[in-house]
C-alpha cells in the first residue's frame, strides 16, 4: 500500500498502490495539492490499486475539478483491477468514474481548458 | 492524521465492542430460554446479532458477518411470528456464539480458531428450524466461507420498491464506518439501483480528507419490509441522514438517473437544519462521550506509576521532616495531598462492577444443567458491587470451579430433591458485597450439603490427617481445598478429579483472599471468598515492634489502647484486654514473630476487626498513617499467609504488611492446637510456620536498622 509522487520539470506522476482508503486520505490530499501547485501535467497511476474507498474517490474527483479550473492536464491511467472497478460500479460511482475515465486503460490524456 | 494502523485499531475496537455485545447476547438468550414468548428479548437478541453482523462486515470480518447473518435471519423469523423459540434454537445460538467468539479472536495468541464443521452443523440446524429445505439452503449457503448465506429474499412475498436517501454525517468515516459496505449490504436485500452524488464535495484545498461528502440515492426492489432495510443502517443511524420511503411511481427503477431526493442538491441538504427531514439527523450534536475505552495495559501502567509516586512521596515527607524547613514542609504536604487524591482516583478508575463476571456463569449453569439433567436456576445479588479489575480478572476461574462443583456434587438429582421435599428447581446463588476493605463473594447452593464425615474419612485414607485427629468443622471443610482431594466416587466430565478446589484455593490465596465454607446436610452449602478490594495500594497504620516495622490495613483498625505491664500481669498470663467492659483477646506480635528485644513499659494494642471478631495486636509504637504500595514478597515467601506483602518506607526500610484476618486465624489455630495437644494440618509446635518465616524476613529486611531496598518492579499492581 502506498502513494508515491514522482515529479519532473513538466509533469507529476502520482502512483497509487494497494488499499487507498481513509488511512492515507490526508497524505493523498497533500500530494494532490503538491502536484497541482507544480503547474505541470498530472497523471494518476491506478493500476496497482486493490481497493479505493469513498474518501479516495472524492479526492480524485476534487483534484480533477481543480485541474480543469487551472487548465492543467489531468489524467488517470490504468488498467484498473476488475474488483475495484466493479466495487465502484456497485456503489453508485459509475457516472463519476466514467467522467474521470477511470475504467478505460489508457495513456495520459490532456484535459481541455 | 490517521496512521496506517488505523484500520487495525478500528478492528480492535470492534472486537472489544463485539465481546461486550456477545456477553449481552448470551444473557438475553438465556433469559429468552426462561421467557420464550417475550418479544422484547427476541428484539434484544436480534439487534445484538444484527449489530455484530453489520459491524463485522464493516471491519472486514466477513466470515463472522455471513455466519451471524444466518442466525439473524432465524431470529427475524421469530420476530415475525413464523418461528417459535425452543430450547433447540437457544442451544444452537449459544453454540454459534462460541464460534462467533472464535472468529472474532482468530489470529490472536492462544485463541482457538472457528471450527468450519461445527459452523456447518449449526447452520444446518438453523435451516432445519427455519424450515428452509436443505437443497435450497445449499444453493445460497456454501462452507464457512462457503456455508454462509448472503441473505435470502423470500420470493413468495410481494416485491416493493423503496427510495432510499443516505447521507453520511461529518463523523461517519472517523467512527470506522464505511458507506460503500452499507450500500453493498443493501444489495443483498434485492435489486438496487444506486447513484452517488458528489455535489457536496468542496474544492480540494478545503476538503476534509477524512469526511464523506458523497450522498447516495437508491431504489431498492425487495420483498423485505422497511424495518429490514432500516436494520442495515441500525448501527450508523445516529451518524447519518436516512430516509426510506415507498418509491411512488418509479416504474423502472433500474433507469434511475436523478432520484427524487437529489432534486434540491445534496450540498443544500447537508446544510439544511437536520430536524426537517424524517430521517435521523442527530449526528451534528456535540460529541460528549461520557466514557472512554482505554486499553487495560495503559491503565495498569498508570496505576503502577502512581504507586511509584506514592513511594517517592513518602520519602519526600520523611526528608521534609528532617529538614525542618517550613517551605519544604508546605510543598511536601501539598504533594502528599495531591498524591493521595491521585491515588484514590487511579484506584477508582480500575474499579469495575462484577456483573459481567457473574452474568458469564448463566451460560455455564444452563449448559451444565442440561448435561447433568438437573433443573437449576442461577440467581445474582450485588452484581453492581465494584472491585479492582485485577481481582475481577482472576475471579472467573475459582467461581467456575465452585459452580461446577455445586452443580455436580452439591445439587441432588431431581428424585432425591423430591424425596427430601425440596423445590424441583435447584438454586445457585451468586452474591457480592463489600465488607471493610474486602469484598465477599458468595456461591451458595440449596443442594445436599457436604458430608463432613466422608471428607474426614477420605482425608484419613489419603494420610492428610491422623486417625485420631480432632478437627473442627472449618478445618474439615478446609481439606476440600487440598490438591488432589476429592470425595467423588466417580470422575465426571464436570468434576471429581480433585483439581478444581485446589485451583480455587491457590487463586484466592494469590489474591490474598480467604475461603469460608459453611454447609448443612440436606440444606445446602455456602462458600464465601473474602478478597481485597484492590491489590495495589492500601491505607495503613505503621507500627513498630523493636526495630521491625509492620503495616496494619487502616480499614480493619478500630482503635488503639495502651497496655501497661501491670495490666498484662493482672490478666494472669491470659492475653485478654478489657476495653470498656468488653474482653478482647490480643496477640503479642513480639512473641508471635519471636522478636527478641525488650518491650517498652507501655505497649499499644491495635484493636482490629476480623472475621473472628475483634482482636488486639500488641505493638511497641504506633507511628502513624501511611499510604502503602504493596510489593510482592516473591515466590519464595508465597506460602506465608499472615503477611499480605511488603512496602518500602520513606527512609528505604522495608515494612511487612500484616493480614489481621490470617494472623487472628493463625493465633486461634495455635491456641486450639496447644490446648488439644494434637498436631494437625502441618503445625509442628507452639509457633506457626508463618511466624517463623516472618521473623526471618524481618531479621533480613528490617531489624537491626538495615536498610534493604526492594525492587520497585515488584509491585503487585
Amino acid at each position: 500500500m502506498g502513494i508515491a509522487l514522482e515529479q519532473s520539470e513538466n509533469s507529476s506522476v502520482l502512483r497509487l498502490d494497494g488499499v487507498i482508503d481513509i488511512s492515507c486520505a490526508a497524505e493523498l490530499k497533500t500530494l494532490l495539492l503538491k502536484a497541482l501547485s507544480s503547474g505541470g501535467e498530472i497523471r494518476i497511476a491506478l493500476d496497482g490499486v486493490t481497493e479505493l474507498d469513498v474518501t479516495a474517490v472524492q479526492l480524485l474527483w476534487a483534484a480533477e475539478r481543480e485541474a480543469a479550473r487551472a487548465a492543467v492536464a489531468f489524467a488517470l491511467s490504468g488498467p484498473m483491477q476488475e474488483p475495484v472497478l466493479s466495487g465502484l460500479r456497485l456503489t453508485g460511482f459509475e457516472e463519476y468514474a466514467s467522467t474521470m475515465d477511470l475504467f478505460k486503460p489508457r495513456e495520459v490524456i490532456r484535459c481541455q481548458p | 492524521m490517521p496512521t496506517v494502523s488505523q484500520a487495525e485499531q478500528f478492528k480492535q475496537s470492534f472486537r472489544e465492542e463485539a465481546r461486550e455485545i456477545l456477553v449481552e447476547l448470551e444473557a438475553a438468550l438465556l433469559e429468552l430460554n426462561e421467557r420464550r414468548g417475550d418479544l422484547e428479548l427476541v428484539g434484544r437478541v436480534f439487534r445484538a446479532l444484527h449489530t455484530i453482523k453489520g459491524s463485522g462486515a464493516m471491519f472486514g470480518f466477513e466470515d463472522l458477518a455471513t455466519f451471524t447473518h444466518n442466525l439473524e435471519n432465524a431470529f427475524d423469523e421469530v420476530r415475525n411470528g413464523r418461528l417459535a423459540v425452543g430450547s433447540e434454537l437457544v442451544d444452537l445460538t449459544l453454540v454459534a456464539l462460541d464460534q462467533i467468539r472464535a472468529m472474532l479472536e482468530e489470529g490472536a495468541e492462544g485463541a482457538q480458531d472457528a471450527d468450519p464443521e461445527a459452523c456447518s452443523r449449526i447452520l444446518a440446524g438453523v435451516r432445519r428450524l427455519t424450515g428452509k429445505p436443505e437443497a435450497e439452503a445449499k444453493k445460497t449457503h456454501p462452507p464457512l466461507k462457503s456455508v454462509c448465506a448472503t441473505g435470502p429474499v423470500n420470493a413468495t412475498e410481494e416485491m416493493r420498491k423503496w427510495s432510499i436517501h443516505f447521507a453520511p454525517g461529518p463523523e461517519f468515516m472517523l467512527n470506522g464506518s464505511n458507506p460503500l459496505l452499507l450500500v453493498r449490504e443493501l444489495r443483498q436485500l434485492g435489486d438496487l439501483a444506486v447513484t452517488a452524488t458528489m455535489a457536496a464535495v468542496p474544492p480540494l484545498a478545503e476538503l476534509d480528507p477524512e469526511r464523506c461528502y458523497a450522498v447516495w440515492d437508491m431504489v431498492l426492489e425487495t420483498s423485505a419490509a422497511r424495518d429490514a432495510i432500516r436494520d442495515v443502517f441500525i448501527f450508523v443511524e445516529d451518524n447519518c441522514e436516512l430516509a426510506i420511503e415507498p418509491d411512488i411511481g418509479s416504474a423502472n427503477s433500474t433507469q434511475l438517473t436523478q432520484p427524487q431526493f437529489a432534486t434540491e442538491g445534496a450540498a443544500k441538504a447537508l446544510e439544511e437544519p437536520r430536524a426537517a427531514c424524517g430521517g435521523r439527523r442527530n449526528y451534528d450534536k456535540a460529541d460528549t462521550a461520557s466514557s472512554l475505552r482505554v486499553p487495560a495495559a495503559k491503565l495498569d501502567e498508570f496505576v503502577n506509576l502512581v504507586g511509584e509516586l506514592v513511594t517517592v512521596q513518602a520519602r519526600l515527607s520523611e526528608l521534609a521532616l528532617r529538614c525542618d524547613d517550613p517551605d519544604v514542609a508546605a510543598v511536601s504536604e501539598e504533594i502528599e495531598r495531591l498524591t493521595s487524591s491521585l491515588r484514590e482516583n487511579s484506584m477508582n478508575i480500575r474499579m469495575l462492577p462484577i456483573r459481567a463476571t457473574f452474568e458469564k456463569f448463566r451460560r455455564l449453569v444452563h449448559d451444565l444443567a442440561r448435561d447433568l439433567g438437573k433443573d437449576v436456576e442461577l440467581t445474582l445479588e450485588g452484581a453492581d458491587t465494584e472491585l479492582d479489575k485485577t481481582v475481577i480478572d482472576q475471579l472467573g476461574d475459582p467461581l467456575m470451579h465452585l459452580i461446577r462443583n455445586s452443580m455436580d456434587h452439591g445439587i441432588e438429582p431431581g428424585a432425591t430433591r423430591a424425596s427430601r421435599g425440596k423445590r424441583p428447581t435447584a438454586t445457585i446463588h451468586l452474591s457480592a458485597r463489600h465488607s471493610g476493605a474486602s469484598v465477599l463473594i458468595g456461591v451458595e447452593d440449596d443442594g445436599g450439603g457436604i458430608d463432613a464425615e466422608a471428607v474426614r474419612n477420605r482425608a484419613i485414607e489419603k494420610g492428610l490427617v491422623a486417625e485420631n485427629a480432632l478437627l473442627t468443622e472449618a478445618e474439615t471443610f478446609a481439606l476440600l481445598f487440598q490438591a488432589g482431594f476429592s470425595t467423588a466416587k466417580t470422575v465426571t466430565d464436570v468434576s471429581g478429579r480433585g483439581v478444581g478446589m485446589d485451583v480455587v484455593r491457590q487463586r484466592v490465596e494469590s489474591l490474598r483472599g480467604s475461603i469460608d465454607v459453611a454447609s448443612k446436610p440436606e440444606v445446602g452449602t455456602s462458600v464465601t471468598l473474602r478478597l481485597p478490594l484492590t491489590l495495589a495500594i492500601i491505607d495503613g497504620l505503621l507500627v513498630s515492634v523493636g526495630e521491625a516495622f509492620f503495616v496494619l490495613p487502616l480499614a480493619n483498625t478500630l482503635e488503639c489502647i495502651e497496655l501497661t505491664r501491670e495490666d498484662a500481669e493482672r490478666a494472669n498470663g491470659k492475653h485478654l484486654a478489657n476495653v470498656r467492659g468488653d474482653l478482647i483477646p490480643y496477640i503479642c506480635l513480639r512473641q508471635h514473630f519471636d522478636i527478641r528485644t525488650r518491650p517498652p513499659a507501655i505497649e499499644q494494642i491495635m484493636v482490629v476487626e476480623t472475621g473472628q471478631g475483634r482482636y488486639g495486636f500488641v505493638v511497641d509504637r504506633v507511628l502513624g498513617n501511611c499510604q502503602t504500595v504493596i510489593k510482592n514478597l516473591g515466590r519464595f515467601y508465597r506460602h506465608v499467609q499472615v503477611v499480605s506483602g511488603a512496602t518500602i518506607l520513606g527512609n528505604g526500610t522495608v515494612a511487612l504488611i500484616l493480614d489481621p484476618e490470617r494472623l487472628a486465624l493463625d493465633a486461634v489455630r495455635l491456641n486450639s492446637q496447644r490446648s488439644r495437644g494434637s498436631p494437625a494440618l502441618g503445625a509442628r509446635s507452639g509457633r506457626s510456620r508463618d511466624s517463623t518465616v516472618v521473623s526471618g524476613i524481618q531479621g533480613f529486611a528490617g531489624a537491626g536498622g538495615k536498610r534493604q531496598r526492594m525492587s520497585n518492579n515488584d509491585s503487585t499492581s
